[in-house]
Formats: C-alpha cells, structure tokens, sequence
C-alpha cells in the first residue's frame, strides 16, 4: 500500500510518500498564500522526484494548519497526532516530541506504543516559536541560518528576560548598544525560547528520549539550549522538518 | 440531528434573544414598563429581582473591540470585566435600571468601583456574599446579606416585596431551574437528541428573559425534547464534560461534535453553576434562597473544602461516563487558573484524560481551538 | 535590622523537637497577635516573596509554577512560594513547613486560592478568616460576621495547639501591637521633614519587622533606634536624597527585584519618595483599634485595611498623603500580579490629577517576576515625568 501525507503550515508545505512503513520521499515548498494548492503542488513535487504516478497512491491524509482546506485527502489529521505518529515511526524509544514551527510550538508525550498522551501548545504568541528567531535575525542584523554556528561559539549567554518577543527584542538591541557580543546574545536568545518551550513541556510531564522536530530542529544551537534547559539529551532526526508529512502518511495507511 | 417543528420554533426565538438582548430588555421594558437590573454572576439571588417585578439581566460582554474600557482597566483583567465596562461605556447597555454586584473575585470587586464612578444607571448594589459557605457564621452572614439585598432593592425600586411576590418568584425560579437541568440530562443520556449549542443558547437566555414566561416555555420544550426520537448520528461519540467559569466561545461545541464527539455535562456559570439547587419553598423563603446559593455547585472563588470542586469532577465525569474533560476558561481568570493543576492531577490519577483552552479577548480564529479540540479527541 | 532577622528565620527553621513551638504561615493581612499569644511562629509567605524577588529569584521559581501547570497571569507571589515549597527555593533554601495555615482574604482573593493549594500540598489545617469587602461602608452585618470568626480562630489555635488561649496575654500582646503600629508610624511621619530623612525605599526595606514581628518586644526596641536615628537626621538637616528637589509618593507594592535601580534613578533626578501607600498600611487602621478591647477591635482593625475599600476610598488615602507630606507627583506601580491594588488605579490618577493638580506617573510591571520588566521603556517613562515637575 502506498499512502501520502501532506502537511501544509502557514509557512512552508511537506509532503511525504510511504510504502509499508517505509518512507520513499519526501519534499518542501513554501506555501504561499494559497493552502490549497500549495498542497497539490508539495505533492505532485514529491511524485515527480520518485517518478511516481498520482494514481498509485491508495490514501491520502491531510495536517497541519491547511489540512482541511485540502479536499482531495481522505482524511484530515491534526498535526499533534501525525507528529507524534511520525516521531515513533522514526525512533520507537522516544517519549517526547517537542515541535517548533514558523509560527507554534508544540509538546507531546507519547506511551510506549506511539500514542498520544497528553500535549501542549502555544499557539498565541512568538515567543517560543521560529517568528521569534526571525524577529531577532533581523534586529541583529544576522543570516538566520547562521544562529546555530554563531551560538555555538558564545562565551557567555546573555540574558534575555521578556517574555513578549517585542520587548525581548528591545531588550537584543540594548545589548548590541552596550557592546555585547553578537554569538553570546544569540546564545541568549536561543536560552530564552529553550525557555519558553521547556515550561510548556514540563506542564505536561515531558520525558526522555526527547525528539525535536519541526524547521527549527535545524538551528543546532536550539537544540543544545533545549538539552540544557531540559536537562534531557534531545534527539534530532534528519527527517525533522517533514516529520508531519510522514506521520500523516503513516496514518493514512489505516484509513 | 433533531428537527421537530416546534422544538425548531423554540431554539430559533432563543436564537434571536440571546443575538441581540439588549434588544429584548428594551421591548420587555417597553411592555412591561418594568425595570431591568442587570449582574455578572450566577450567585446573584435572581429570585429577590424577579419578586420584585424587575428584569434579572446577565450582563456578559457584547465581544466588542476594547477601546474606551482601555482607560480605566489594565490588560491583566479578563475579557468579561473589560467587555462589560466597553459595553457600559459606549452606550450599549443603557436600558439598564440598575446592576448589582455578588462579590466573587477581585477583578469583579473592582469592577464594581469603577463601575460606580464611571457608569449611571440608578441603582448600584453591592451584594458582599460571604466567600466561606461552609460554617454556621457564614450562613447566618449570608442571611443578613440576602436580608439587605431585599431592602436595598426596595429602597431602589419604591418596590415592597411581599411574602407572597417572593414565594411566587421562588416557585417560577424553581421550575425553570428543574426544566434546564431536564435538558441536561437529557443529552447526558442521549446526546443526539438535542445540539448542544442550541442548549448553551437556551441557557443563555434563560439569563435576561422575563422569568415567568421562560419557566412555561421551558416545559412545552423539555416536551419537544424528550417527544423526538433519536436522529442518525455517528455511534457511540466520544463524550466530553467541559468545566470553568464562562464559555464565551459557542463555537466549541459545533467544534467538539463536528470532531466525532459530544458533550454530555458541563460546569459552567452559563451551565450547571446557574441551575443547579433548588430553594425549599416552605417557610422562611429568605433563609432558603440563602440556603441555594450556600450549597449548590460551588465556584472556585469561593471555599468549601480544599478538594470540593475536584471530587464533584470526578463524580460527574464517572456518573456522566465522559470519557474526557476539557477545561475553559477566560485568561486572566485566577480562580480557575489556581484550581486547574490539582482537578488535572485528580482526573489523572483517575485515568481520564483532560485539556485546557484558556479564553482570551482576541482569540480570533477559531482555528486554534479546533486544532487543539480535534487533536484531544483524537487522544481519546 | 538583618540579625534581628536572621535569627527569626533561623528560630523558624530550627526542628520543633527543640523550640517546642509550632509554625503557621500567615497572610500579611492576617491577624498576628493570637499566635504570639500561642507561641506560634509566625511565618509570612509574602514576606518571602519579597525576599525571592530581592534576590532576582522570582522567574526561575515562578517558571517552576508554570510547568506544574499554574498560569504566568497569577501573582507572582503565589506562583514564587507554591514552586519554592516543591524545591525548597528562594534565598534561605525554602520556608520551613507549616503546621496550620491562617488566610485572612482582607488583601486579595488569591490568597484563599494560594492557601488552599498549601493546605493540600502541606496537608495541615487551614483557617480562613473571611472579611467581606467594604466598598463605601463597614456595616453590622459585617462585623458580627467577622467577629464570630475572630472567636472561630481562638478555638481553631487551642484546637491545632492543644492548649488554651490566655487572655490576659492576649491584652498584653495587643498593647505591643498597639506600641508598634504607633511607632512605625512615627517613623514614617518623619518624612513630612524637608529634606526627608529617608525615603519609601529605606521604609520597604525596615517594614519586614511590623509585618512579621508586630506584638513582639523586639520590634519596638529596633523601631525605637530607627526612630531616634531619622530625629538625628531631621536635627542635622541630613536629607536622603542630595540636594531634593521633588518630592513623590510610592502607590502600590514595590518592585523588589529593581529597588536599587529605582531608587538610584529617583535620586539623580534628585527626586524623593517620601511615602507610599504600602508601608503606610501597616498602621493606617488604627484609628478602629480600641486598645482596651484589642481583641474585640481585631474584627474591624482587619476588615477596614484600606485595600479592602473602595477605589474611591484609596484615592482619598492617596490625597490625604500628597497634602500631609507636600508631594509634587505621585509614581503608580501597575503591578500585574495584584488586581486589588491595582485595578482602579486609572481612577485614582485621574481623581488625584483632578483634585491636587500634581502631575502622576504609571509605571507598568511586577513586584516579584523580572521578566515584566522592560527596563528602556521605564526609564524612559520616569525620564518624561521629571521633565513635567521642572
């Protein structure tokens, strides 16, 4: 049986392919600002790249943010469940997910057998999410992409306070003023949504092994931040970013 | 889902009450030439306003953009309180006679200040129950409050409530409070005979309609309830008691059963909190109106026993067989807020899994709720 | 100051085996008196919430609250002390356990719902003493109410105590109260003196005595020195702030991570708090006391403390401190953690502004949480309000 999970967020759209349990492909595109076909489009991509026919899919199942604007999927899933179905196909020990997104971030505990246990989610404000990474980038004047390295040579992290992204981003910019060094506030602020993100997950009992998924799950300085902040090694799959993708396929499967 | 003509009938002039009720309270005032007092909490003692020919009016806020409110209360206060002030300030609840304040938490306690500096609608009443209901002290108490209330509403209305206006305004309290829970029941034992955002909307206006004729409507409704057969309906849905203070959201419960799931009880002050108890209508009628409001399901800013509101939790859930619950209430709403984490504990180590959606001023797409809702039921 | 309490600290955390005494956490609005007339040691959560928000250890163990599932929106003293019973938190390595918990919900309705979490955490017997609300009146229903429970809290003591309540103790103790609540406020009248010999920031520092050991001999010895030290001062013409110029007051409870901060601040703009509506507060409900008849006073001394009034109430109390020590301006602390106190405030500015003329400012954040401070846009509020004084 081969079955597609697509996973379209405010962002970017993933969509992946599997055939009894195993992942084929998978592909990413931003979404733009039609959910509907941004849908279609990540899967004809994926099909195209596998040299696969639309035909042969049996099931299709549909998350995230878009996923009920996507009509032709069988079924539409939230992403709390497709994640943590993706996060145990890709690691079975795991007991925790902990997903942060372009514009969320999310905690879920899972039982030995994948299911869904309890959750966490912020899904009201920056803070704790990608957007706050983006906002920081910007005020520092920094390539995104190169948080994770910039972090990682820090020597001091700087403390970063606020709890509301614009006020934190106040508080980056008397920093840069005074003269602090830019890989140790960047240090701080990757400890400050490690922070956020960490209450979040503690509420619900969070327990190793711990899987990040989710486009940040790329920032290695995130990471790290959260390992200590949890005080839990977190583990991070090369599949991350389209962890959605494949548990919705996954679940699909049993549609 | 049920489609009886006159059950239809009914929901739809609820419908229309509870879209507009600043509009009803007008035309009933225009009827009646009577007045309207208007309250913010289900511990208001009605039964005393309805004795004396006035207009028991819950106030809960219109949903409009904070602008005006904004000057005279901070953010930290929840939506109720600065819906309710915006709405007092632009004119939206001027055919109010008079609002009387139930002490229950501070952000009510000083909304009642403000509202008595800034507001002018004739008679303001402070009604400062005891937050203790669990000692002989404090029911004496409570019956000097309800005593006063009594006075002060004569003094503020040129009103003399009399033995028998009281027990009349008892025994329709009475009936209408004995239809709603009716209905409550049920959908606890068949969900699929009645939506249960038709209930809420029901509940609702129970809350600002002339009193005497809700209790008789009820009746004839209960009746087109229970007449209906079951309709198709997905079997067995998961079943879901929802508890906290206000449900600001009606959206959640077309949510929750678009999701394959039902909600058979909730706790609400929109809900159980304002039918719940019934007053003895046999002799000294203050006493037992006090007496209500004393024992009936008790609010989380009030005390009586460390573990009272989880257990009773628990109880229902068990005697509702939910196979969840799902938690809400307004943000900035500290006595839910305090309460949440041991009743979660509770329903933890009773196996039953539960969620919490906090309310706030701007949750503007519902696109969050329906993710988080969908995603429990999925859990489940 | 600090030794005297150090050692109440240390007495406190000393096993019971050896003082023989037991431990009650107390509201700081609760009635005192009855546990020293008990041998009770009187604890005060609040206090200690200042004290962790002194030590900037406020978010760490209010972070702690949040992942056992308490909102960030609750006062951040509860959230403080309920994270710091679970991991023995804060400056002194926690507060020692309770053996009976006495809320009085005269200053907020947190504190019922804070106890109540303690009362099933600690697993002890919690006494609540209930005054309602007096928004424009003290009325007979209210004090028969409160005093029944007064005489409810006597029996609840002898009953976790096992032993009776002495009376005529009880007299002596209310006369030491009476000294004390006298003397602070000798104290804090110095300040009417220009220049003022200390400001509201030394009075938030030298409060913890009448909060914690108010009834005691101890506190009138220290507040007896402290009150000979500011004559001292007056006699000399030793101002605390150099060369004052402005003269403020304080509304609301401060802000004990950044008490330095502020207070530097307030001084190099040569501006001086003279009073504040919070430490005023632990002697403004004299006036209800009937020194003869302590105990039969306590229900009204305790229902009529002025943040269990209305707004109108606390705006008048304001006043009455701008006239009594000649303020130009009046700093509001909007302090989320605290709904009594600081939702109104917004009337109280306007009913000042209208009433005296002075100018006001609103400072926005919390008393015990650093991570509601945003330090660029205060200083930039505080630097605004000195330049409407000039």
């Amino acid at each position: 049986m081969i079955t597609a999970g697509i996973d379209v967020g405010s962002i970017s759209a993933k969509a992946a392919i599997m055939q009894d349990r195993k992942l084929l492909g998978a592909s990413v595109i931003l979404t733009g600002y039609n959910v509907q076909n941004a849908g279609r489009q990540v899967l004809d991509r994926v099909l195209s790249e596998l040299n696969l026919s639309a035909s042969r899919i049996d099931k299709i199942v549909a998350t995230g943010y878009g996923r009920n604007s996507i009509g032709f999927a069988d079924k539409a899933v939230t992403e709390i469940t497709c994640h943590a179905a993706g996060g145990f196909f890709l690691n079975p020990e795991i007991r925790s997910i902990i997903d942060i997104g372009g514009q969320d971030s999310k905690a879920i505990v899972i039982d030995k057998d994948g299911r869904v246990r309890d959750f966490s989610m912020n899904d009201k404000c920056a803070a704790g999410t990608g957007r706050f990474l983006e906002v920081m980038a910007r005020a520092l004047e920094v390539d995104l992409d190169a948080f994770g390295e910039l972090s990682l040579r820090a020597e001091n992290t700087a403390s970063i306070s606020s709890l509301c992204t614009v006020f934190a981003e106040s508080e980056v910019i008397s920093l840069i003023s005074k003269g602090a060094k830019r890989e140790n506030i960047i240090a701080g602020i990757h400890a400050s949504i490690a922070s956020r993100v960490m209450a979040m997950a503690k509420r619900i009992g969070i327990s190793p092994p711990v899987m990040m998924t989710g486009g940040v799950a790329k920032n290695i300085g995130v990471v790290k931040a959260l390992e200590e902040k949890l005080d839990m090694p977190v583990i991070v799959s090369e599949h991350a970013q389209v962890n959605g993708a494949i548990g919705a396929a996954l679940i699909a499967s049993t549609v | 889902m049920f489609t009886g003509a006159s059950y239809m009938k009914h929901i739809d002039m609820f419908k229309k009450i509870v879209s507009n009720p600043a509009e009803y309270a007008q035309s009933w005032k225009q009827e009646t030439r009577g007045k309207v007092i208007g309250h913010f909490c289900s511990y208001t003692p009605e039964e005393l306003i309805t004795a004396a020919d006035a207009l028991p009016f819950r106030i809960l806020s219109s949903g409009a953009t904070i602008s005006k409110a904004g000057a005279f209360l901070q953010a930290y206060s929840c939506s109720l309180v600065r819906g309710a002030l915006e709405d007092a300030l632009t004119g939206r609840l001027d055919f109010l006679d008079g609002t009387v304040f139930p002490h229950t938490c501070d952000s009510i306690q000083r909304l009642s200040d403000i509202w008595r500096m800034n507001t002018n609608y004739g008679f303001h009443a402070d009604i400062i129950m005891p937050v203790k209901l669990d000692t002989e002290s404090a029911e004496q108490y409570m019956f000097a409050v309800i005593h006063k209330f009594r006075k002060d509403l004569e003094a503020a209305l040129g009103v003399r409530i009399t033995d028998a206006m009281l027990e009349k305004a008892v025994r329709t309290s009475n009936k209408a409070r004995k239809n709603l829970e009716a209905l409550y029941e049920i959908r606890k034992t068949s969900p699929e005979k009645i939506k249960s955002s038709d209930l809420h909307t029901i509940l609702k206006a129970s809350m600002v309609m002339d009193r005497s004729r809700l209790a008789d409507l009820l009746d004839e409704v209960v009746k087109s309830v229970e007449q209906e057969g079951p309709s198709s309906r997905l079997p067995s849905p998961k079943r879901l008691v929802l508890t906290g203070g206000l449900c600001s959201m009606p959206d959640i419960y077309d949510i929750i059963e678009s999701s394959g799931a039902a909600v058979v009880w909730d706790e609400f002050c929109i809900g159980a909190k304002y039918f719940e108890g019934r007053i003895d209508e046999t002799g000294d009628l203050e006493k037992n109106i006090a007496r209500r409001y004393m024992n009936r399901i008790v609010c989380p800013a009030k005390h009586t026993g460390i573990y009272s509101r989880g257990v009773r939790l628990v109880e229902k859930v068990r005697e509702s067989k939910a196979d969840g619950v799902i938690f809400l209430f307004l943000k900035f709403c500290d006595p839910h807020a305090f309460d949440y984490p041991y009743m979660k504990d509770m329903l933890e180590n009773e196996g039953i899994p539960s969620m919490l959606f906090e309310i706030e001023e701007q949750t503007s797409s519902g696109g969050q709720l329906k993710t988080r809702c969908e995603a429990f039921i999925e859990m489940l | 100051m600090r030794a005297i309490m150090a050692a109440y600290y240390m007495e406190a955390k000393t096993p019971k085996e050896k003082t023989g005494k037991q431990i009650a956490w107390i509201t700081s609005g609760g009635p005192v008196e009855p546990l020293h007339v008990m041998d009770v040691i009187p604890i005060y959560p609040e206090n200690y919430g200042a004290m962790i928000g002194a030590s900037k250890m406020g978010a760490g163990l209010c972070e702690k609250a949040e992942q056992m599932g308490y909102s960030s929106d609750l006062c951040s003293y509860a959230r403080a002390d309920i994270a710091s019973a679970t991991v023995n938190g804060g400056p002194i390595g926690g507060l020692p356990a309770p053996d009976m918990l006495i809320c009085c919900n005269n200053i907020c309705g947190t504190v019922l719902k804070w106890y109540e979490v303690q009362a099933r955490y600690f697993n002890v017997p919690l006494f609540i003493l209930d005054t309602p609300v007096c928004h424009t009146e003290f009325n007979p229903d209210m004090k028969r109410y409160v005093t029944a429970q007064i005489r409810e809290y006597i029996t609840f003591l002898e009953k976790t105590c096992g032993k009776a309540f002495d009376y005529d103790r009880m007299k002596e103790v209310g006369k030491l109260s009476v000294q004390a609540q006298a003397l602070w406020q000798q104290i804090l009248d110095t300040t009417m003196n220009r220049p003022a010999p200390m400001t509201c920031f030394d009075a938030f520092f030298h409060l913890a005595m009448i909060v914690t050991l108010r009834g005691t001999q101890v506190v009138l010895d220290f507040y007896e020195s402290l009150l000979h030290e500011m004559k001292d001062r007056i006699a000399q013409g030793i101002g605390m702030v150099p060369e004052e110029k402005y003269r403020l007051i304080w509304d609301n409870i401060p802000v004990w991570y950044r008490l330095r901060w502020l207070s530097d601040k307030f001084a190099a703009h040569s501006a001086c708090l003279v009073a504040d509506t919070y430490t005023s507060g632990w002697c403004s409900s004299m006036k209800y006391l009937d020194e003869n008849d302590f105990l039969g006073s306590l229900a009204e001394m305790y229902t009529r403390i002025f943040l269990n009034t209305g707004t109108g109430l606390m705006a008048d109390n304001i006043i009455e401190l701008v006239e009594k020590y000649g303020a130009d301006g009046v700093v509001f602390h909007s302090n989320r953690s605290c709904k009594p106190y600081s939702l109104g405030q917004y009337d109280i500015q306007r009913l000042i502004q209208e009433r005296t003329g002075i100018p006001t400012l609103m400072i926005e954040a919390d008393m015990t949480d650093e991570r509601y401070f945003s330090e660029s846009q205060i200083e930039t509020r505080i630097d605004a309000f000195i330049e409407m004084l000039k």
